[in-house]
């Protein structure tokens, strides 16, 4: 069953002539743990918002399990719950006082609202912050009270809007387990706009990304991959001032102090470790197939000439060698 | 199609709003003790030095004037700046995510910010009896003048925070709207003070009709403007607001 339809949709805020999001066309099946990426401002929080009936489209349409979003004024508000980027929700209750009313105006019982509370409290680690007001708690755990409050009575799709957001990891690795098991357990669809590339790849079915405004790719990690596959991703680690040499034609980016990033052919592999090997410079190496992360960027780049690789490198070069 | 999930019948949906309103004390009361209680009973001590040997006319305005400042500061003031504060902080977005009528949001809002208003009114009106000295003649119609007197300011309020851009300039706009209801017509000083041409211009006011009722029900004076027809003139007012906040405050924003 198709959650969302998203046909030609363009938004162009008022006062603006580059449109946030630019006729995007999106199906998210039943379900699904659907990903957006895209670098800032690249027009997620735009298209999630649409979704949410928050913001309406310049042009295209939205349908939500096959009906318009404005079907009636309780349509949409009755399926989805909405996690915006930021906000306060109720910040003149306490968190479990807007876990109560949450639960309680999405249709549960008093008892039920109740019981919800605290299940919710219990399985966000939410205990100390209980009785507080949102408004007084920290960034971490206001957070963690804004999802607790978006899951709440479990709506049917969730739009989660960088849920790991102020996180520390060991809360943030709490989050995507939360995802993974409403996903599981309650056959929950969840769209999620984030960051946190690396960490969203182990939970994300499915992936959308976006740039300027456009949906430049739409698939499963896995397929999307597929062609970055064929590469390996070789990490460096070695003192700034001594770079390794690498064999021809390799094209390292420099992706922090003393730190290279290779994309190598699989067969060329034993080559590269043979090199590294031999250079009592190299500190440390990490060789693995593409993330969701080098697909963004791979993807970032094909779509801009902004961003361009150090140059390749010819012969041993002039690194020093032990 | 896949049914709408179940929602709460409205009566439900207004009782809870209401209650999450009501929490707003916890942020409201000292500001709400501050301008709609001493700011209030100030201008009635101030007044009364200047007013004690003008007769019992003059100082039920002062009375019922002060009153009408208190709803003026407890519930106009409140609600714009509420208002202006739930779309600033994506409050109004939560609530539009939420299986709620907008209408509900609205009235509880209205509701909560009067019940708010009450004590502070209550005071006023105990403070100004003691400090002014003067009979109370209390109607029974005050059951229906106080309430539709706060809730008619209190949707003009919402009207003011919806329409508005910012909360900054929500909060300058209502302190000045407040100060030129009190002073452009007879609520505080008697008609007879004022230029001739006010007798009309001050029919344009709320705050007119809202201080003719509070004299009329509080005091038991007559007045040019019968109590039917303020109670008219403010309802009229509460629904024209509410109508025109429910229009503006679309949750889907363009």
């Amino acid at each position: 069953m198709t959650v969302y339809d998203v046909i030609d949709l363009t938004k162009i805020y008022p006062k603006q002539t580059v449109p946030a999001n630019d006729h995007i066309s999106l199906s998210v099946e039943a379900g699904e743990i659907f990903g957006l990426l895209g670098d800032n401002g690249a027009g997620k929080t735009t298209l999630v918002k649409q979704m949410a009936n928050l913001l309406a489209p310049t042009s295209g349409t939205i349908r939500l399990f096959g009906q318009p979003l404005n079907a009636s004024p309780l349509y949409t508000p009755g399926q989805i719950g909405y996690m915006p980027q930021d906000g306060l929700a109720l910040n003149n209750l306490t968190v479990g006082e807007t876990l109560y009313f949450t639960a309680h105006l999405r249709g549960m019982s008093r008892p039920d609202a109740r019981a919800e509370r605290d299940r919710l409290i219990d399985l966000l680690d939410l205990g100390a912050a209980r009785d507080r007001h949102t408004a007084r708690i920290s960034g971490g755990q206001r957070r963690l009270a804004l999802l607790a409050t978006t899951i709440a009575a479990s709506p049917p799709v969730l739009l989660l809007d960088e849920p790991t957001n102020d996180l520390d990891p060991q809360h943030r690795r709490r989050v995507w387990d939360v995802v993974r098991d409403l996903n599981r357990e309650r056959d929950i669809t969840t769209i999620l706009v984030t960051h946190n590339v690396i960490e969203a790849e182990k939970v994300i079915q499915r992936v959308g990304i976006m740039r300027a405004g456009k949906l430049i790719a739409v698939g499963r990690p896995g397929a999307l991959k597929a062609e970055l596959n064929q590469q390996l991703r070789l990490e460096i680690v070695f003192p700034p001032d001594q770079p390794p040499t690498l064999p021809d034609g390799a094209q390292p980016r420099e992706i922090g102090p003393g730190r290279w990033q290779v994309l190598i052919d699989r067969d060329a592999a034993p080559l590269y470790l043979h090199v590294l090997n031999q250079n009592p410079a190299v500190e440390d190496y990490l060789l693995s197939t593409a993330t969701l992360e080098d697909l963004y960027l791979s993807l970032a780049e094909s779509t801009t000439l902004t961003d361009s690789p150090l140059p390749p490198q010819g012969g041993k070069g002039s690194a020093d060698r032990g | 199609m896949l049914s709408i999930r179940k929602t709460q019948p409205f009566p439900i949906q207004l009782w809870d709003l209401t209650l999450i309103q009501l929490a707003n004390w916890r942020w409201s009361w000292r500001g709400n003790l501050l301008t709609a209680l001493i700011a209030p009973v100030l201008s009635t001590v101030a007044l009364s030095v200047f007013a004690s040997n003008r007769g019992l006319n003059t100082l039920g305005y002062i009375l019922t004037g002060n009153m009408v400042m208190s709803l003026l500061f407890g519930s106009f003031d409140r609600v714009a700046g509420h208002f202006a504060y739930m779309r600033a902080v994506g409050r109004l977005d939560f609530f539009a995510t939420l299986p709620i009528y907008r209408v509900s949001l609205i009235l509880a809002t209205v509701i909560a910010f009067l019940v708010l208003s009450l004590p502070a009114l209550t005071l006023t009106l105990i403070a100004g009896t003691l400090i002014l000295e003067i009979p109370l003649a209390l109607s029974p119609w005050l059951l229906v003048v106080i309430p539709l007197t706060g809730m008619a300011l209190c949707g003009l309020g919402a009207l003011l925070g919806i329409i508005v851009r910012t909360p900054e300039e929500v909060g300058n706009l209502s302190a000045l709207i407040t100060f030129l209801l009190l002073a452009s017509g007879p609520v505080v000083i008697p008609l007879d003070r004022f230029p001739g041409f006010m007798s009309v211009l001050s029919l344009l006011s709320p705050a007119t009709y809202a201080a003719s009722a509070l004299r009329q029900t509080v005091l038991g004076m007559p007045d040019r403007i019968p109590l039917i027809v303020d109670i008219g003139v403010l309802s009229a007012i509460l629904i024209a607001s509410l109508w025109v906040v429910g229009r503006r405050m679309d949750w889907r924003q363009s």
